[in-house]
């Protein structure tokens, strides 16, 4: 793994800087079923092909970006601030 | 014992590297050598009559020098306790030490070689096939196979001695390969960029500087020696400023966004190239052939190089067989050496033409069209060469022996590809551009005039196509099938081998590379993988392109383990106070990241000095966040089981974190210093991740608030007990009467001359003072507090009294008491969590916990006779584990061991009794709710 993550802040960084946060999910809302909560908390979807991703610059600015990787390729397709709407 | 004898080097040649005004010595086997200046391990051995350099990882057979240029496994031999250098591209020191590996007790008599003639019981694939019956028979043999397998030895006290840095470095373009290609690359790019060139010779110019034969680069200006083409070019690199030369540098990897991992002899450079030039030129490809393997059979430039770079005259007699025009310049050069060329055996259908071919006749150099060498005759060294005549490939009719003791091949010239291909398909990857003989250049003037199109297109900012090579045609080497005609040195696989893993079904080249190891091993295919798909070919009557070829895959040539570990690094950190500690002669711990007091002397004294006195803690070690924007209070409510919002102002929470599914991450204080404004503490270790943690639920709401870490900023002093507070009265103005500073509030104010923020908090369960002040005053604060208590007989307590007397609390601590799976319900801190709240992160998970039930609990335990238990202890009944003790320790109130405990919830009742296993024996406990200290927590208060 030797990749570049195009921070929005700081630019083109190595993959090294960042943490890897896991695929981006769907947090339930507060009243959702145990059975929702449940598969929150431990199903990933564990895309072989492009997913969205948190990344966190941590030997960096700190922030947290998103990204869109192919989990097979490694390529980064684009990489933005996080919106969750 | 006595000095190998050096055979007389050959007339000085401008072409040569060694200073023959420099001797210098070393030892081989214990025996001294003489070697100049510039001199290879390799060279000098064989100057000084050394044939057999190694023993094969099979069978054990002696095995000479073959590529003299760093790319087969032949020449392998441990130099000063490391193993597997090679002596062909190691420069000759003084006082080196040079061994031989893989033979014992000697490489001219290896007992091992017996292998040789068992052949039959390691067919290929006798990994997965020979031994395993009877199951007895395969414990037996086990042991001795991992005995003689594997190559060379590890000697753990010799590694490099001071380790191999790392270095992370950017160019605009990396050129790889230093030979005519690459340096008129370099030269093209560097008028547009920066550029680095990396080369694996320890002199650029790759073989052009040992080349003697004619060439004109430049049409215009007339043709000139090949070495003497180079020396321009390396001329032109050494003054230009913006090229930066690696040389006996190894580009061992290419990995993702152009990062090449280049090793050179002391560092592991990770290079990261806007472009990269690959300019890696071809590599000559051994014949095959029966005894192809022999001391004394070796690659034509190999031979070359021995004459031309080191002076020395390979041997007596020469046969040369060659499938190209290369043959034809190394029978000249020996020939031009002295040696006599016995014969030279073509195995090309028609006779050569050009200017080589001419010379060869010119010098009457027998030579033989249409012939090949079908056998090497000889054990330990050559003795002659078996030639027949060929017709359509195979050899027939009358077997010719001619007498020799080298015999000089050279096959096809494959592309060296294989850095390319690491990227994985068949095409080159973006902004890496081919050039040169790698590309299908055959000539120096084409690969010449490919590298500087490379060059200046790599510096250039478009992205047009990368150079299409003219890809070389589809042609292979004649092959001779024999159990003895070995296509694989390293792993001694034989074409015999090959037909037979193929007629066992594995006829897929990648599946035939993992059932009979060829192209594993140290030479990663570069001498093999040509043959092997030649083989494959027609065996399985497929062309060469639908072959195809295997994974290529970093490293290209072998890396220590010790260049990928590199130096060691474990940086500490020490807090402002950390003088004081060693002074104060502290027995000091490493926990996480931090190196911290450990005790001062006596834990149970500090910890009694506590309760009837005052102690003083360094706490600077605690994570601090300090949290503030309009929604602080809806961030914490957020990410903290608690209700925070509520806080008032100067008050302080006790705060534990959640993962959503509800288990416990981290717990700490939460101190309001205004409406928009929270000081957090966080346990040692976790401030980084809870950072990370409260970041991550900001990211993409408009949640405002700016959570800044400031643990280092900051130093801490925990001040406790009964005469805590007549001991800082001392030092400040603040009101800190019982009324004035009540338990769980906050002030800010001027301790000891320096702004402070205390807490009066309780961990240690006495009256106290966190006292948070920045760090820069740490020493000054330190001294000010022990000179104020001294009266009082202060004492500085350390890690070890702070665990006793928090226990004695029934305070837990995060990650000791509870693991992965505990949640604030079963750790019995029920009250932290506010199901009330419409949402919080944990809440879904503690929800479904608490509707499920518990089926554990942390309690408090207490020994009934003098036992203490360790941390980790089970709990038993009935001889079955039933929980386990997470914190134990003698207590200085009740003089009885007691602690924390998990235990199935229907024991988790006062007084029931509970058994613990201690060192083998199980000793009666009783549950118990109460702290062991101050139950009601007026201490706390007073
Ligand atoms: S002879 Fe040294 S690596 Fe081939």
């Amino acid at each position: 793994m030797a990749f570049l993550l195009t921070c929005p802040n700081c630019g083109d960084r190595s993959v090294y800087e960042f943490r890897f946060g896991g695929e981006l999910t769907q947090r339930p809302k507060p009243d959702s079923s145990s059975n929702d909560w449940t598969s929150y908390f431990y199903d990933r979807r564990n895309a072989a092909g492009t997913q969205k991703e948190w990344w966190y610059h941590k030997f960096g600015c700190r922030k947290w970006i998103v990204a869109a990787r192919n989990t097979i390729t490694n390529e980064v397709s684009e990489t933005a601030w996080p919106d969750l709407g | 014992m006595t000095k190998l004898k050096a055979a007389p080097r050959l007339d000085p040649h401008p072409t040569q590297l060694i200073d023959r005004s420099a001797s210098i010595e070393f030892a081989f086997g214990g025996r001294p050598v003489q070697a100049f200046e510039g001199d290879t391990v390799a060279s000098a051995l064989y100057a000084a009559g050394v044939r057999t350099f190694s023993r094969s990882f099979k069978y054990h057979r002696p095995r000479g020098l073959l590529c003299v240029a760093g790319r087969c496994p032949n020449c392998l031999v441990n130099v000063d306790g490391v193993p597997n250098v090679r002596s062909c591209t190691e420069a000759a020191r003084p006082g080196m030490n040079v061994t031989s590996q893989n033979a014992w007790p000697s490489l001219d008599r290896d007992i091992l070689s017996v292998l040789d003639r068992f052949g039959p019981l390691m067919p290929v694939g006798f990994y997965y096939k020979t031994f395993h019956r009877p199951k007895l028979f395969w414990r037996l043999a086990q042991p001795i196979i991992r005995r003689v397998a594997g190559l060379g030895k590890i000697d753990v006290d010799s590694a490099h001695p001071a380790g191999y840095a790392h270095q992370n470095l950017h160019t605009d373009v990396a050129v790889v390969g230093g030979g005519a290609t690459g340096i008129s690359a370099a030269l093209s790019a560097n008028l547009g960029a920066a550029v680095t060139l990396i080369d694996d010779s320890p002199v650029l110019g790759g073989h052009l500087r040992f080349d003697t034969t004619s060439h004109s680069v430049v049409p215009s200006v007339d043709p000139s020696p090949g070495f003497e083409v180079a020396a321009e070019l390396v001329r032109q690199v050494r003054s230009s400023a913006g090229i930066t030369v690696l040389s006996n540098s190894v580009a061992f990897g290419l990995y993702e966004d152009n990062l090449l991992g280049v090793l050179t002899t002391d560092r592991l450079v990770k290079r990261r190239a806007g472009r990269i030039v690959m300019a890696t030129g071809s590599i000559e490809q051994p014949l095959v052939f029966d005894g192809n393997d022999r001391p004394g059979v070796m690659l034509s430039s190999g031979a070359q190089r021995l004459v031309r770079l080191y002076g020395v005259k390979p041997g007596e007699t020469a046969v040369v067989a060659t499938a190209t025009n290369e043959g034809y310049a190394a029978a000249l050069d020996l020939h031009n050496a002295g040696v006599r060329v016995a014969a030279l055996v073509d195995t090309r259908p028609e006779p050569a033409w050009g200017a080589l071919p001419d010379a060869v006749r010119a010098a009457e150099i027998p030579t033989l069209v249409s012939h090949a060498v079908t056998l090497a005759e000889g054990r330990a060294e050559v003795k002659a060469a078996v030639v027949q005549k060929l017709e359509g490939g195979v050899p027939i009719g009358e077997r010719q022996r001619l007498a020799c003791d080298i015999i000089c091949m050279s096959g096809n010239l494959e592309p060296a590809d294989a850095l390319v291909r690491q990227s994985g398909g068949l095409d080159i990857p973006k902004n890496v551009y081919a050039a040169g003989s790698v590309a299908g250049a055959g000539n120096l003037a084409q690969a010449v005039d490919q590298g500087r199109q490379a060059g200046t297109l790599a510096a250039g900012s478009s992205s047009e196509l990368p150079l299409a090579g003219s890809s070389p045609p589809e042609r292979a080497a004649p092959f001779l099938s024999g159990k003895k005609s070995f296509v694989c040195f390293c792993e001694d696989i034989s074409t015999a081998d090959i037909d037979q893993a193929i007629d066992e079904g594995f006829d897929d080249i990648q599946t035939l590379k993992r059932y009979s190891t060829v192209t594993m091993g140290p030479c990663q295919g570069k001498m093999c993988h040509a043959a092997v798909a030649a083989i494959s070919a027609r065996a399985t009557g497929k062309s060469l392109s639908e072959v195809g070829s295997t994974t290529s895959r970093p490293p290209l040539q072998p890396v220590p383990m010790s260049a990928l570990a590199g130096r060691v690094h474990l940086p500490i950190k020490r807090t402002p106070m950390d003088r004081k500690h060693i002074d104060l002669g502290a027995k000091m711990v490493d926990l996480g990241p931090w190196r911290r007091p450990f005790s001062y002397g006596s834990p149970q004294d500090e910890s009694i000095s506590v309760r009837e006195r005052v102690g003083i803690i360094d706490v600077s070690t605690l994570g601090k966040l300090d949290v503030r924007g309009p929604d602080s209070p809806a961030l914490l409510d957020k990410v903290y089981t608690h209700n925070f919002s509520g806080l008032r102002n100067g008050r302080i929470r006790y705060g534990v974190l959640c993962a959503d599914n509800g288990t416990i991450m981290d717990d700490g204080t939460v101190t309001r210093l205004a409406d928009d404004r929270y000081f957090i503490t966080t346990t040692s270790g976790n401030v980084e991740s809870i950072e990370e943690w409260f970041k991550w639920w900001m990211a993409g709401t408009d949640i405002e608030a700016y959570v800044t870490n400031v643990t280092s900023g900051f130093a801490a002093i925990n001040v406790a007990g009964p005469k805590a507070r007549e001991t800082l009265s001392k030092l400040t103005d603040i009101d800190l009467s019982t009324d004035g500073f009540r338990y769980m509030r906050s002030k800010e104010g001027v301790v000891a001359g320096v702004p402070s923020v205390l807490l009066r908090i309780g961990f240690v369960g006495e009256t106290g003072w966190e006292v948070h002040f920045p760090g820069e005053f740490g020493e000054h604060m330190w001294d000010a507090l022990m000179d104020a208590g001294r009266d009082f007989g202060i004492a500085p307590f350390g890690l070890e009294a702070q665990r006793i007397l928090r226990l004695e609390k029934g305070h837990i601590i995060v990650g000791q008491d509870t693991d992965i799976v505990s949640t604030p319900l079963d750790s019995d801190m029920e009250w932290v969590v506010r199901f009330e709240k419409e949402d919080f992160i944990g809440r879904g998970g503690l929800v479904a916990a608490r509707d499920r039930g518990l089926t554990n609990k942390l309690v408090g335990f207490r020994m009934r006779d003098g036992t203490v238990p360790d941390d980790g202890d089970p709990i038993v009944d009935r001889g079955q584990p039933i929980g386990k003790v997470t914190s134990a320790r003698l207590s200085p109130t009740i003089g009885k061991g007691f602690g924390l405990a998990w235990v199935p919830v229907e024991l988790a009742e006062e007084g029931r009794n509970i058994s613990i296993r201690i060192a083998g024996a199980d000793v009666p406990a009783t549950v118990s709710l109460t702290p062991v200290y101050d139950s009601e927590g007026k201490r706390l208060k007073e």
